[in-house]
């Protein structure tokens, strides 16, 4: 098994579950017994990071590190190293992330939906060739341009998922999911009548005056 | 397979103590309380030597009079020892791929053996993680598949002559590849080889000779290949050839596509007259030196070790060694000077040779790279260490010792295989000790001066090498394929995108068109177990044989859960 067997879904999940820091520690670039896994477990690593920061845990809980099976002093300081910054950073939720438990055991069940979800797994399946032989019209993405376009959809993401939490308990009006999760009903319409077409939502009735929306449970075969 | 009804599931745990490698350094009998409380757990027990034979028994017993259905060895290292424990398990009925190995010794009490409280709380998370996973385990069977036996060499030097002609006289097909007009590759080029001296176009022609005769090699000159595709047996070649594309099956490939010397355009005043490479020297020497030349230089590192090519090329030094003795012997009356950094004469006959050259009289004047020699009109100017002061030394002809670079086309050649380069360019070993002539993809192999700059010697034993490597699959006729591979486990939930097929580095996914629709399909043979499919396929469809998300969030969960 290879570095680039590590699915983001799993990391954010174990740290839902109680996990304080992370390390990854791969093989050199081109020295990859499995010729490009390690370019893709940094890809995700580092995405998932910036989600992290996003959602509110210190990134730091979450690195990519390259060693070769020689280099046991390097390997050592390595892990000494993340050791002392999470040891710094404290348990989970705590002192060193912007976000404090237990919000953020929640906020950890919607990067795990994001990460597991079909947007961000294609942009981050997609970046080797988007930075290097481009896309389908032939632009390619600097390294710059293709982490901001990640930041955008991490930023998207995410909302669509608290949206379809906070649906998955109860039907809920737009004014509703914009207010309980602060973000302005404009943008949550537009979210709204995207699920609509994509067939997650459904309208369930009339409530006074605004349409409410109920979750279509997916088919998982 | 249906899955074990959960209650069904009966482990077995061997905890080695390695004599005193790992007991000397934890508590093994916390460890062994600790494994008798996990669940599914029914059998515990501590070996001196689990890997000794009454340490292999104690296993097979175990299996057989405790009902184990799986098995959990905590001890050393997978790499050395998992085969054996695997094997045991078999003999004793066992489904190999239902064993589990846990690594307290490399990774635990050798890394941490001042830290006894410490590290048996580490080898217990380890324990209980691989207890956890083997719960899970489901059993696999080995996969078998036809090897064509038919080989494909790419390149007509000697590397790859040789192993043509190996495999040949072994009975097998080889079809060469060749893009130049003529066999023979680098060898058509050179004048005499050292240390023997023996002159270069016989052992061409020897070769080419050999070659050409031998009923069982095609030879296309002037030919490449422009399209591999399938895995190790079953490899569809096209050879675009001088009479049209052709397609062959083919079981091996052998890579011997060699390098090319560094034109070392605007160094050291390089005008391919006065100032030539060794490459060069070697044709003028086999047409007869130009009676004027009566002081010669040579620098050698020219555009190597440098920030740009920062490798020794390795030959360069016997090269420039070998062309100083051939000159002084033929032409007394010329003087032979040579300008270095370091002398690199690995070997007892390249040693025989550099003094066999002091005593014909070269001269060797060790020079800075930061002060490098100054080549002028007629003369080279440089800092003689010992001395302790600069000299010019006459030179009619100056002889630049440039390395061997891989060739421009190796990128292409890698990309259509599918191999790696180095930063260099080279073509990548598997592993540089243990598969030097194999790539990590099963079914090819490498040789020559594609893999690093080789002498003609070392061409030749790489070439015997690979050509032994490639007879193993070609002989046994088949294959074993180790089965912890990318599975489609949900067929319904793949919709066949194809995200998968473009991110595998071993070509062992494609989309096929079924009855369900497009749905990937999983080359066994091709596929090596890297997971990277899994963990990008956002419908969740495929998985990795015992690596499986619910044994690794099981790992996870037992890891976090045994902390007291």
């Amino acid at each position: 098994m290879c570095t680039g067997r590590l699915d983001p879904a799993i990391v954010a999940k174990a740290f839902k579950k109680g996990l304080d820091g992370l390390l990854v520690v791969g093989c050199y670039f081109g020295d990859c017994h499995y010729i490009s896994g390690n370019y893709q477990a940094q890809a995700k690593i580092e995405m998932t990071r910036r989600l992290f920061e996003h959602i509110g845990v210190n990134p730091q809980r979450l690195a990519f590190k390259q060693c070769s099976s020689g280099e046991a002093a390097v390997f050592v300081e390595i892990v000494n190293t993340f050791d002392a910054t999470i040891r710094e950073l404290g348990p989970l939720g705590g002192d060193g992330d912007a976000v404090r438990n237990p919000a953020l055991s929640e906020k950890l069940a919607t990067a795990e939906a994001v990460l597991a979800g079909e947007k961000m797994r294609w942009v981050i399946g997609k970046k080797t060739p988007f930075t290097t032989s481009g896309n389908m019209y032939g632009e390619i993405f600097t390294e710059h341009e293709f982490n901001r376009a990640i930041d955008m959809i991490i930023v998207e993401e995410t909302e669509v998922q608290e949206i379809l939490g906070q649906l998955r308990q109860k039907a809920l009006s737009v004014a509703e999911l914009a207010g309980s999760l602060a973000i302005p009903p404009a943008r949550i319409f537009r979210y709204v009548t995207a699920l609509k077409r994509k067939g997650f939502v459904a309208l369930e009735g009339i409530s006074g005056r605004s349409p409410k929306y109920k979750l279509i449970s997916q088919e998982v075969s | 397979m249906p899955e074990n009804h959960a209650s069904d599931i009966r482990i077995g745990v061997f905890i080695c103590h390695c004599g005193s490698n790992i007991a000397g350094y934890l508590d093994m009998e916390a460890l062994a309380d600790f494994a008798e409380t996990r669940p599914h757990v029914v059998f515990v027990q501590r070996n001196l030597y689990t890997c000794s034979e009454s340490g292999i028994n104690e296993i097979k017993k175990g299996i057989q009079e405790q009902d184990l259905n799986r098995v959990v060895v905590a001890s050393c290292t997978p790499r050395t020892h998992e085969p054996l424990f695997r094997s045991s398990c078999a003999e004793a009925g066992l489904n190999p791929y239902l064993f589990e190995m846990v690594n307290i010794r490399d990774q635990c009490s050798w890394v941490h053996m001042q830290e006894k409280t410490d590290a048996t709380e580490k080898a217990r998370e380890l324990i209980g993680m691989g207890i956890a996973k083997a719960a899970l385990l489901q059993p696999q069977e080995i996969i078998l598949s036809e090897v064509q036996t038919r080989a494909l060499v790419i390149g007509g030097g000697i590397a790859g002559l040789t192993a043509s002609l190996s495999l040949a006289r072994r009975g097998y097909e080889v079809v060469v590849v060749e893009k130049d007009q003529a066999l023979g590759g680098m060898l058509n080029h050179l004048y005499k080889l050292g240390p023997q001296m023996q002159a270069a176009k016989e052992l061409a022609a020897e070769t080419v000779q050999k070659v050409n005769a031998h009923p069982k090699i095609t030879v296309f000159t002037r030919a490449h290949v422009t399209q591999v595709k399938g895995f190790i047996g079953k490899f569809e070649v096209t050879v675009e050839t001088q009479s049209g594309a052709k397609k062959i099956d083919i079981g091996i490939i052998i890579v011997a596509t060699g390098a090319q010397p560094l034109v070392p355009e605007g160094l050291y005043g390089y005008d391919g007259k006065r100032t030539v490479t060794q490459f060069q020297l070697e044709t003028m020497l086999a047409k007869g030196l130009d009676a004027a030349v009566r002081h010669v230089v040579m620098i050698q590192c020219v555009g190597s070790r440098n920030d740009e090519r920062p490798f020794c090329a390795k030959i360069c030094c016997q090269t420039a060694v070998k062309n100083a003795i051939l000159i002084r012997r033929q032409y007394p009356e010329t003087k032979v000077s040579i300008l270095y950094r370091d002398m690199q004469m690995y070997g007892v006959e390249n040693e025989a040779m550099f003094r066999d050259s002091k005593a014909a009289g070269v001269r060797y004047i060790n020079y800075d790279p930061a002060d490098p020699p100054q080549v002028k009109a007629d003369k080279v100017g440089v800092y003689h260490p010992l001395l302790g002061r600069k000299m010019e030394l006459a030179a009619d002809l100056v002889v630049l010792s440039t390395p061997l670079l891989a060739r421009e086309d190796a990128h292409e050649t890698s990309q259509l295989l599918r191999v790696p380069v180095n930063e260099n360019g080279f073509f990548l070993e598997g592993h540089v000790k243990l598969k030097p002539l194999d790539f990590a993809t099963d079914g090819i192999f490498l040789c020559g001066s594609a893999r690093f700059p080789a002498n003609i010697r070392e061409a030749v034993a790489q070439g015997l090498g690979a050509a032994a490597r490639a007879s193993i699959p070609l002989s046994k006729g088949s294959v074993e394929v180790e089965p912890i591979i990318s599975v489609l486990a949900d067929e319904d939930a793949c919709r066949g995108c194809g995200l998968c097929v473009a991110l595998c580095p071993y070509g062992a996914l494609e989309v096929r068109q079924t009855e369900k629709g497009r749905k990937v399909h999983v080359i066994n043979v091709a596929c090596k177990g890297c997971g990277i499919c899994a963990a990008t396929c956002y419908q969740h469809a495929l998985s990795i044989n015992s690596f499986t998300d619910r044994q690794i969030e099981a790992q996870i969960d037992a890891f976090l859960t045994v902390h007291p």
